[in-house]
């Protein structure tokens, strides 16, 4: 079954780039893009996609605002976070926002197949770049 | 022939964007990726690309340092650096050290390959936010458009911005020597240089001279997050 999935980035290049990655697999069909929380809501109401790839930092309304309106208007997604932010209080306010996975901008290259994967099939995946001393 | 491209960014995944849109253009090659300043100097020395886009945010040598440097060993590299800022301060110091194209990130998509085409034709490329009165001040006058501000950044040689960037970055005297191939003392001997030319007192005091003076970027976390964290 086709997994569709909607791309949220305030960089087109950044978007260009998981495009990149995402594309090698038959089954993943990437049904649309936004640039900020504000169009990532209107698109998943209107897409009704599988998962959502969400950058943390927008302009408008950032991504954790933007997962928790997600999971509460149009429940039955999942979403997947994209960020720079390496940071072990990030991903619990992530997940406290309804995400099922979290993976950093730096390692995409290695975990982001793997992640929607897993999300995909309602697995959590989270991933920092390095262990971080509590 | 082939034009050919060196790119540089920390960022793989904006480095896979980016070579997606460039190799979409017939006749036009990435021929190497680099992940940091350093990286690409060595890479452009030899593979001596025609165009180098450098991102100015970039660990262990900035994008504006990695131009001076690359610069100053052949003045015939034609550079572009990408930024996620258009202030005026980094518009100017993008020119100063020699940059031919001004490109922000957020435009890349749609700027960056006008900027390659303008550079491949002895042109410059100025992303259409940077304004006008900016650009040509500076072209006229040379550098005098700063005149009124104190010369912050010449007051250092090459070396010693290096040492700042990487001290400025959290790493130790030993960390830094290692990396630039010096002995500990060398690099302390810089350190005292460097603080005792800016009037600075303290590694917390170097970092904000670094800051502010484009040498390193700060990340902000989004804006409701519970905790603040400066990823520097």
């Amino acid at each position: 079954m086709t997994v569709r999935i909607l791309l949220v980035d305030d960089h087109p290049v950044v978007r260009q780039g998981l495009k990149t990655l995402l594309e090698g697999r038959s089954e993943w069909e990437i049904v649309g893009e936004a640039s900020d929380g504000i169009e990532a809501l209107e698109k998943v109401t209107s897409l009704q996609p599988d998962v959502v790839v969400l950058d943390v930092t927008m302009p408008r309304m950032n991504g954790i605002e933007a997962c928790r309106l997600i999971q509460e208007k149009t429940p039955g997604r999942e979403v997947l976070f994209v960020t720079q932010h390496d940071s072990p209080q990030m991903l619990r306010e992530a997940l406290a926002a309804g995400a099922r996975g979290y993976v950093v901008k730096s390692n995409l290259a290695r975990d982001l197949v793997e992640a929607v994967e897993a999300v995909s099939q309602h697995r959590p995946f989270t991933a920092l770049a390095r262990p971080r001393q509590s | 022939m082939k034009l050919r491209i060196l790119l540089a960014d920390d960022h793989e995944i904006v480095r896979r964007g980016l070579c997606a849109l460039l190799q979409k253009r017939e006749g036009w090659e990435v021929c190497g990726e680099a992940s940091d300043g350093r990286e690409a100097i060595e890479m452009a020395k030899q593979l001596k690309p025609d165009v180098v886009i450098l991102d100015i945010g970039m660990p262990n040598l900035n994008g504006l340092d990695t131009t001076r440097q690359l610069l100053q060993y052949d003045p015939q590299f034609k550079i572009i650096v990408l930024t996620i800022t258009d202030s005026d301060q980094v518009i100017r110091e993008a020119l100063d050290a020699g940059a031919r194209g001004f490109v922000l990130k957020s435009d890349a998509a749609r700027d960056l390959v006008s900027a390659v085409e303008a550079l491949q034709s002895k042109r410059m490329f100025f992303t259409p936010r940077v304004n006008d009165l900016v650009l040509r001040g500076f072209l006229d006058k040379g550098h005098a458009i700063s005149r009124n501000e104190p010369p912050s950044l010449p007051i250092l040689t090459t070396r010693e911005r290096e040492v700042t960037q990487l001290l400025a970055e959290g790493k130790s005297s030993k960390e830094v020597a290692s990396l630039l191939n010096l002995s500990t003392k060398t690099v302390e001997t810089h350190r005292s240089n460097i603080m005792r030319k800016l009037g600075l007192h303290s590694i917390r005091d170097l970092v904000v001279y670094a800051i502010k003076n484009n040498i390193i970027q700060i990340q902000m976390p989004a804006q409701p997050a519970t905790t603040q964290t400066t990823v520097v």
